[in-house]
């Protein structure tokens, strides 16, 4: 199978550099098998371009534009998380999308991010980029019984979000512990075939009561609750033919994000338009 | 073309819902608070969730991701991100016709006609087999009833009528019940034997 | 007060901590880092009693926390002991394969999941025969350790392409399960049904 440049062309994660043994290893990206180099801290993957920011290994298969910023991995006070990477049998873009919606919370995060009583999505803003071709949503509000690892009671939560690449997506959300500041939380999507991908959850947050299990388990809970539903979401690919699924006024993110996939011309993930009558 | 059984009536209790393959296909059966039951596709229209991992609340089906809750017949009725807002009754899940006769759940695919009037029975189980209908058949010298994809035969000396469907190639979901009550354990067994038989022969 | 070792997407773990809840029997919860760190769970301490294989854990906590005996009854135990052994051997293959499917552990997912699925359907006949007899659970009259201990790897199959679609009998006790009061869920098992 052929992908398409939409796809190659950018930058994705393999995993978080501390889960690469010294000397070789193997993975997998958009259908290719890939030999990973690590020996000292130099990291080769054939010769792929290769980055190593964010705690991370980056390649791409094609000629990427620069990697993304994210300027908070520069704030001292904020841990650095690696959740563990989890493997989901759905396209990247499912994941990413799910990682967009506030709707869902209620009922697959109910009692932590959402509970069944307050399952209203007031309107938020969304808004395309084009100057860094980015996507973001902004002022979206939540009721959270319980937001955060070290969350004690219910709080409305307010949430950012910001797609700085097809399969790469990030969030920001005011922590309980500092109101004035943003935590954040980043999906790193592998996509491995367009309908199995690995998922790398990733945060720069302001916590200094939680342990480190505490905080990756809290992490690992929210994401293997969402599991189910990605899994379980048919088509597996995300289908960009409109009709095809029934958006409504809480999904203004997800229009947006299949709207701008559609643009990039990106189908590695996507329903091809043939596959229903 | 005929009624296809799907699972046995006991096996989809009010406020359950059951997922059932039939040739690749998912469907979900559910039955609320009154009774009737429903066989839809296993989607819900909004972002494709299999609603089989939904909840039933009285006699509705609850979308498991988003929460849209669905009525009888099959109309989304409330969308829980805007409580206020009045569903457009174009927004709804794909139902299919179905029934329920002599402790089967069947589905109509083809041209509609009545459903068979198969006489209450014992329900036995509903039983998940590697082998194709055919194969069956030959075991049991079975007799087919007009209309439906339902046989009857006697395993064990026990008189039994039992219904099919066609998960995927090679696979089957077979659904039994007794004639007679009485003899449900050995029915059973006797059902385990076929079942074994059938795969030997498959394999 | 008692203390648990857990770790969130544990099947063991979950078993432990889904009979605390049932038991309505507060305890202290320490998380570990059980992956990517590789800590072992679950660890349960009792004053001096630190027990760590499930199966000990269910059936202590049943002989010091439940005095009417329901979950472990004297006349079921052989039983339950039996089933108890079932779920640490044949049905656990269904959590392993789900560590190779989702955490990347090492191991042969196809085959794991062909020896998966014949314990389920071994799992569903059982519950298919009891059912025939009036009986709504796996062993005696009511809900027992056994039902528990098999409950997270029956559950949690789908995360490893499992599903449910041939195995009515266990899709009923399930929901049954899921009524008892202080029921608790996890990822992967949603409180909602």
């Amino acid at each position: 199978m052929s992908v398409e440049a939409a796809a190659l062309d950018q930058w994705y994660t393999l995993g978080a550099l501390r889960d690469f043994p010294q000397g070789e290893s193997r993975r997998r990206l958009l259908g290719t098998d890939l030999a990973i180099s690590h020996i000292g801290d130099r990291f080769s993957v054939g010769d792929l371009p290769v980055r190593t920011d964010y705690g991370h290994l980056w390649t791409s298969l094609g000629t990427p534009r620069p990697l993304f910023d994210i300027p908070e991995v520069h704030e001292a006070d904020r841990r650095r998380v690696y959740c563990g990477a989890v493997t989901v049998r759905a396209s990247g873009l499912r994941l990413i999308e799910n990682f967009l919606d506030l709707a869902h919370f209620p009922y697959v995060h109910s009692d932590v991010l959402g509970v069944e009583e307050r399952p209203e999505v007031a309107r938020y803003e969304v808004e395309q980029r084009r100057d860094v071709d980015e996507l973001w949503a902004t002022k979206c509000e939540f009721f959270q019984p319980r937001a955060a690892a070290s969350a004690e009671g219910g709080q409305i939560s307010q949430y950012m979000y910001r797609v700085v690449t097809p399969f790469n997506v990030m969030l920001y959300k005011t922590p309980p512990t500092a109101p004035n500041r943003w935590d954040m939380v980043a999906l790193f999507v592998q996509p491995v075939e367009p309908d199995l991908s690995i998922a790398h959850p990733y945060m720069l947050v302001i916590d200094d009561s939680s342990t480190e299990a505490e905080l990756v388990g809290f992490q690992q809970m929210i994401f293997l609750q969402d599991k189910i539903v990605l899994e379980n979401q048919r088509p597996r690919l995300l289908p960009l033919q409109p009709g095809r699924e029934t958006p409504t006024r809480a999904d203004l993110s997800s229009v947006l994000y299949r709207r701008w996939l559609k643009e990039k011309q990106l189908r590695y993930g996507v329903e091809e338009p043939a596959a229903f009558a | 073309m005929s009624w296809i059984p799907l699972a046995l009536s006991r096996d989809v209790p009010p406020g359950t819902t059951r997922a059932v393959i039939l040739d690749g296909q998912e469907l979900v059966l559910w039955r609320g608070e009154a009774g009737t039951i429903q066989v839809w596709e296993d989607r819900c229209p909004h972002r494709g969730m299999r609603l089989s991992f939904g909840f039933v609340r009285g006699d509705s089906l609850n979308c498991l991701y988003h929460g849209w809750q669905y009525g009888a017949g099959s109309r989304c009725m409330r969308i829980p991100a805007h409580p206020d807002l009045e569903v457009p009754p174009s927004i709804r899940a794909t139902a299919l016709e179905a029934s329920e006769s002599g402790g089967f759940i069947l589905i109509d695919r083809g041209e509609t006609m009545p459903p068979p009037a198969i006489p209450a029975e014992t329900p036995i189980a509903s039983l998940a087999i590697d082998a194709e209908s055919g194969t069956l058949l030959q075991l049991c010298g079975a007799k087919l009833l007009a209309g439906a994809d339902v046989f009857e035969t006697r395993l064990d000396g026990i008189a039994l009528t039992l219904g099919w469907h066609a998960v995927r190639s090679g696979h089957l979901m077979l659904h039994a019940v007794a004639r007679d009550a009485g003899a449900e354990s050995r029915a059973l067994l006797a059902l385990h034997d076929l079942r074994a038989s059938a795969e030997r022969k498959a394999a | 007060m008692l203390s648990l070792t857990d770790h969130v997407l544990s099947a063991e773990s979950y078993t432990v901590r889904l009979f605390l809840a049932l038991l309505h029997l507060p305890y202290n919860k320490i998380a570990a880092d059980a992956y990517p760190g590789g800590e072992i769970v679950p660890v349960l301490r009792d004053g001096q009693t630190v027990l760590r294989d499930p199966g000990l854990i269910l059936a202590h906590l049943s002989r010091s926390y439940d005095s009417a005996g329901s979950w472990l009854p004297a006349a079921d135990a052989a039983d339950v002991a039996r089933w108890l052994a079932i779920a640490a051997t044949d049905l656990a293959v269904l959590s392993e394969a789900r560590r190779v499917a989702v955490l990347g552990a090492k191991g042969n997912l196809a085959v794991l999941n062909q020896k998966g699925r014949a314990a389920l359907r071994t799992l569903d006949d059982h519950l298919a025969m009891r059912r025939l007899k009036g009986k709504d659970w796996m062993v005696g009259d009511g809900p027992t350790i056994a039902d528990l201990a098999v409950f997270p790897h029956v559950m949690l199959s789908h995360d490893s392409g499992l599903g449910h679609e041939d195995y009515p009998a266990i899709n009923l006790w399930q929901r049954r399960l899921r009524r008892l009061d202080g029921f608790t869920g996890m990822p992967g098992i949603p409180d909602y049904f």
